[in-house]
């Protein structure tokens, strides 16, 4: 199926004919024309991008700009796009909370723990996965590939407290690591994205590896992989920041001992309010906390994200 | 194919069958009674209870100092306390933790909380271990201590070395009397005569007015105590603002419909709610009518609410001074004061909020309680039963929590005012501490507090009024439409 | 079957056990590759959706009434509260309404994002870092800011506080629209919110692009481009169909996502669902599934969810046939 889509593409973008027989002039007409378009519409997409740059850009840079505000300049009624004094205290207050006995340290060292292991796994996982749904034949493809989908369209906030009971329960995982990585090791989203990664790779190199004798696992490691680096790599950023950012599971299943930083986080800015009434700008200043760290391993791979893309322009 | 889908579908027809087998099977996750061990409190067992609530800031910091005090009295317990971010949480988090058979030993709760909790029979009624109950001659061996866990003696000097002494498990008759009688009844208003709670700390509503407004019109306006005398005032206050050229004031800002709702309903002996028979009455013509006149007030220019001034707090707008009376929870009375100093400050006064019938004043009580869950081991029940004793009866924790937010001790204030600690925090009242000033309003009108009746579905009730009472305020729908609506979404869900 | 097992027995040469263990490897190999998948899918995926069939079909079924050892007998009358319950149908309707606006919105934007991405030299680098930066911020931060942005307060019939938005638009000589607050209209609130879904789905999707953007063979381009195409055949000729597995990715997730909305509407507006003074006017059906939760009526949240599930699914079925035709792989 996948072959007979290929040639449908090769059809659809029929050979060049090189342009024989023009004159000199023509050709330099056309070019100078040709230039002047490409000009414009270089401006025209530098133009396009900054604006939805801006927009896009926006919402960050408030939240930076609120984690420093007073309290009172940031409840005030016409909100300030510059703030009119610099509150650095704010992220003081956040680390001063740590007296009152939460280990942010720790914190943080769990959260690399379960992070690093469960991306891991979680890629075996889904590459294993992924191969067999876009490149193995056999019986009851589509109907797994079909049920997998189904799964993802009910609404996951419901599995909760079933998986509360499972864990808590039947596993006695309570408190343990397991209860962190192990359920949420297989994202249906990833398999599906990785098999139509895997799609667009010419069947012609498997059935050709095939005859040379390639071992299954040696292809997927030597082409499929490197062949989809960004998408891998992206993967691993979510998969990442799915660690980082999860909040309501981790505080439910495991204690202080094997907390995640964002709920030590969360649990440091509710120091910070008075009756009910939150201090929005330390909470700011807890969420800045959270992302810079991510920002930092987001940028390192941006480097890997860049030369998978390379490879596959090159190799491709 | 064939094959292996049949054996697909026999696969899933076993897992359901023994899933639910499984879930049918865990009647374990339901918590026995606590039946008195033999021996009773077991010192030389260690036993660590867990507390939820959803404490912030400062306050965290003085649960500490005060459950260290608390273990030193009894050195086999330990508390591990977690703040479950807001309400929502801490019910949110026990209600998934009952149905994992994995619950704390004692929770912050509002009285729906409790009845809700109960549907699963999981919390522990307290009874035996008040004055003339079960337990009444049970003693359990303490380390003596002062409030905050120095070491005395029998005689209550100072020492160095511990004693121990046996003194009573069960609240005494003269400890129970401390308590203000309407919080402590509180804990047995679930319809079936038993008692689940004891108040842990409490607020009210009170309202906020600008005083220097007031004193500088003072040949015009005096602070409203009644309905009447405040529909007078707002005229009044309008007519000024108008002369005076002072745009976008409205006089009185009101934060929570809901406690509108519900405190005209106490103010005017109309019928809101009931724990038996007929659960759900706020659709009556008595609450029609006020609803329609705070319409027209509404129409008028004369009030508004938080929800109508798009905000959480009237009091952003009341420091701004766009409002001049603002009724809001003594809890937050700090924000009534603007800290910052980016607007004019203004001397603010706090008065009680305004009646129908003076003599008869009807206030909103509010806080939390706390509860207990059933455990299978009964020495936590009995740790967990001693804590909530050694809180909720230390006047010095209850001044400390006052003095930090605005909210009230628990204890009458007769007995308060014996507290050294506390008489010098209501004292700052005289230097406009604004904490303290409500404090000692709240306090000085502890005998009248009202509570509305607990039972299954009450808090959709107080959900519904409130939102019954923006659809009205908002046009969103006419006021009968409004009631009837939020009635048939109350009975839909917990019969009538 | 006997006359099989008869037949007289031919010792297997080593080569041919090899192969027959080969072959037995093959057929069962992806089953082999799937099984670590399925095995947790099984436990933390299926199970639930089974013990959620369970619930759903359990007439007025409580977690908390379980524990307390009650029985429910098998009917739908969960369903018929869950439909029953007043604010069913603006809830389906909101849901619909969103997704079928947000999700070609968000996928056209994202893909010219990523096709002008692919084709800039200077600063490509430091744009494409800045289109994936959302993604590591925090939802509850991006919440607070568009509520920032757009709010207005006003009592007295004086503005006290416009907002972001509405200063600018009053700069251009306009007049301030209530957008998010207790005066707004339905449509001013909408239109808000399909700008923050729209921008909180952007990075995904391109970021999804732009990795299928860098996988096409760049021979296509330069022999298009030789062949003096145009920009626009190109990209319909070219782009979009070399492109179509990843598009039909985003699109088909983008409906379930759309259909699952509703952080988003918490983000901006809280768990009232709508501005102030008109809560739930902006419910979606997870929203009502959340408020039967949140009652602690899970019977009721899991009959909705799976009416929600059929609508999905359904789509999801028109989605696919469609993308079987249009896709290339």
């Amino acid at each position: 199926m996948e072959a007979e889509n290929m040639e449908k593409i090769e059809e659809t973008s029929p050979q060049p004919e090189t342009p024989r027989g023009m004159a000199e002039k023509d050709i330099n007409k056309t070019a100078r024309a040709q230039l002047v378009g490409k000009i414009f519409v270089q401006i025209g997409l530098y133009l396009f991008l900054t604006v939805m740059a801006v927009i896009v850009l926006f919402p960050f840079y408030w939240m930076l700009i609120s984690s420093v505000k007073s309290v009172a300049e940031y409840n005030a009624l016409n909100p300030t796009l510059w703030p009119k004094q610099f509150v650095w205290s704010n992220y003081a207050d956040v680390f001063s909370a740590e007296a009152t006995g939460i280990d942010l340290g720790r914190m943080f060292l769990n959260t690399v723990i379960v992070g690093v292991v469960s991306t891991i796994l979680s890629l075996i996982v889904t590459v294993l996965s992924a191969f067999a749904l876009a490149r193995l034949e056999f019986r009851g493809k589509n109907i797994v590939f079909g049920a997998m989908l189904a799964t993802m369209m009910i609404p996951g906030e419901l599995f909760t407290v079933t998986n509360y009971i499972t864990v808590v329960n039947w596993l006695d995982w309570g408190n343990t690591f397991a209860a962190l990585i192990v359920p949420f090791l297989v994202s249906v989203f990833y398999i599906y994205l990785l098999r139509q990664n895997f799609l667009q790779i010419p069947n012609e190199l498997y059935l050709a590896a095939k005859v040379d004798g390639t071992s299954d696992l040696k292809y997927l490691w030597k082409v499929m992989i490197p062949l989809s680096a960004p998408t891998l790599i992206s993967i691993t950023i979510l998969k990442m920041m799915g660690a980082w950012n999860s909040y309501i599971w981790p505080k439910l299943v495991v204690g202080d001992s094997h907390q995640l930083i964002t709920v030590g986080l969360r649990e440091l800015a509710s120091m910070f309010s008075v009756g009910n009434n939150p201090n929005f700008p330390v909470q700011m200043a807890a969420v800045v906390l959270v992302t810079v760290p991510l920002l930092i391993v987001f940028i390192c791979f941006r480097k890997y994200i860049m030369r998978g893309v390379s490879r596959s322009g090159t190799k491709g | 194919m064939k094959r292996l889908g049949a054996l697909l579908m026999a696969g899933l027809l076993a897992g359901t069958m023994c899933g639910s087998l499984a879930l049918a099977g865990c009647g374990s996750r339901k918590k026995a009674d606590f039946v008195m061990p033999e021996g009773g409190f077991d010192t030389s067992k260690q036993v660590t209870i867990r507390f939820y609530h959803q404490m912030g800031g400062q306050l965290q910091n003085i649960l500490a100092e005060y459950i260290t005090a608390f273990e030193k009295r009894y050195p086999n317990i330990h508390v591990e306390h977690r703040s479950q971010g807001d309400w929502n949480g801490v019910r949110k988090q026990i209600t998934t933790e009952i149905q994992g058979g994995n619950q704390p030993n004692i929770a912050y709760c509002y009285a729906d909380h409790v009845a809700l909790y109960n549907r699963s029979g999981a919390v522990q009624a307290i009874d035996d271990f008040l004055p003339g109950g079960a337990f009444d001659d049970v003693t359990v061996p303490t380390v003596l201590t002062d409030s905050f866990g120095t070491y005395v003696d029998a005689e209550g000097n100072t020492v160095t070395e511990p004693v121990t002494a046996d003194l009573p498990l069960n609240l005494t008759e003269d400890e129970a009397a401390k308590y203000n009688k309407t919080y402590y009844d509180e804990g047995s208003m679930y319809g079936d005569g038993k008692m689940y709670t004891l108040p842990w700390i409490k607020s009210t509503e009170m309202m906020f007015y600008n005083a220097d407004f007031f004193n500088q019109h003072s040949d015009r306006i005096s602070v409203p105590k009644t309905w009447d005398e405040m529909e007078e005032t707002c005229a009044e206050i309008l007519e000024i603002c108008e002369e005076e050229n002072i745009e976008g004031v409205v006089p009185l800002g009101y934060d929570s419909e809901e406690n509108l709702f519900i405190s005209q309903c106490a103010q005017l002996d109309s019928p809101y709610t009931s724990e038996t028979g007929t659960k759900f009455l706020f659709d009556n013509d008595t609450n029609k009518q006020f609803v329609n006149k705070f319409i027209e007030w509404k129409e008028k220019g004369y009030f508004t609410t938080a929800a109508l001034a798009s905000s959480d707090y009237t009091s952003t707008l009341f420091t701004e001074g766009s409002i001049i009376m603002s009724i809001g929870s003594t809890g937050g009375a700090t924000y009534n004061v603007d800290a910052s100093g980016s607007v004019e400050q203004f001397e603010v006064g706090i008065a009680p909020v305004p009646q129908y019938d003076v003599n008869n004043t009807k206030l909103i009580s509010q806080g939390p309680s706390v509860c207990i869950f059933k455990s299978n081991d009964p020495q936590e029940v009995l740790a967990s039963w001693l804590f909530v004793k050694f809180f909720t009866t230390n006047p010095y924790y209850q001044t400390e929590v006052a003095q930090n937010n605005g909210y009230m001790p628990v204890l009458k204030r007769e007995f308060m005012e014996t507290i050294p600690a506390y008489v010098d925090f209501i004292a700052e009242a005289e230097d406009k501490d604004i904490r303290a000033m409500a404090v000692r309003e709240g306090m000085l009108n502890q005998d009248n507090y009202f509570v509305s009746p607990a039972f299954y579905g009450s808090s959709v009730a107080r959900e519904q009024v409130g939102l019954l009472m923006q659809a009205a305020l908002s046009g969103d729908k006419t006021v009968d439409k409004a009631f009837s609506d939020a009635l048939t979404t109350c009975t839909k869900r917990y019969g009538k | 079957m006997m006359e099989k097992t008869k037949q007289p027995k031919v010792p297997l040469t080593k080569a041919e056990k090899k192969i027959r263990a080969k072959a037995i490897f093959n057929r069962w190999k992806a089953w082999l590759y799937l099984l670590p998948a399925l095995a947790i899918l099984g436990l933390f995926t299926v199970w639930p959706i089974i013990n959620t069939l369970r619930i759903a079909f359990s007439n007025g079924y409580q977690g908390m009434l379980e524990v307390n050892g009650e029985t429910f007998t098998f009917g739908i009358e969960n369903f018929k509260t869950a439909i029953e319950v007043s604010g069913f149908g603006n809830a389906l309707g909101n849901t619909m309404l969103l997704t079928v606006i947000t999700v070609p919105v968000s996928t056209m934007l994202a893909l010219l994002i990523a096709v002008a991405l692919n084709s800039i030299k200077p600063l490509r680098r430091l744009l494409q870092t800045i289109f994936f930066l959302p993604y590591v911020t925090n939802g509850i931060a991006i919440g607070m800011v568009f509520m920032a942005m757009f709010n207005m307060i006003a009592i007295g019939g004086k503005a006290q506080s416009l907002g972001i938005i509405n200063g600018i638009i009053t700069a251009f000589g306009g007049s301030p629209i209530d957008w998010v607050g207790p005066n707004s209209s339905k449509v001013a609130n909408m239109a808000v919110l399909i700008l923050y879904i729209v921008w909180n789905a952007l990075p995904f999707k391109i970021l999804v692009l732009l990795g299928g953007l860098q996988g096409v063979n760049k021979q296509y381009y330069d022999a298009a481009r030789v062949d003096g195409a145009s920009r626009w055949r190109i990209f319909w000729r070219i782009t979009v169909p070399m492109l179509s597995p990843m598009i039909a990715y985003v699109v088909i997730t983008g409906f379930i996502g759309g259909f699952k909305e509703y952080t988003s509407i918490v983000g901006i507006f809280g768990e009232e669902m709508g501005p102030y003074m008109h809560a739930h006017r902006l419910d979606t059906m997870v929203g009502l599934i959340y408020d039967s939760l949140n009652g602690n009526f899970e019977g009721e949240a899991a009959a909705a969810s799976l009416i929600l599930f059929l609508i999905i699914f359904a789509v999801t079925m028109i989605n696919l046939y469609v993308s079987k035709k249009k896709v290339h792989y």
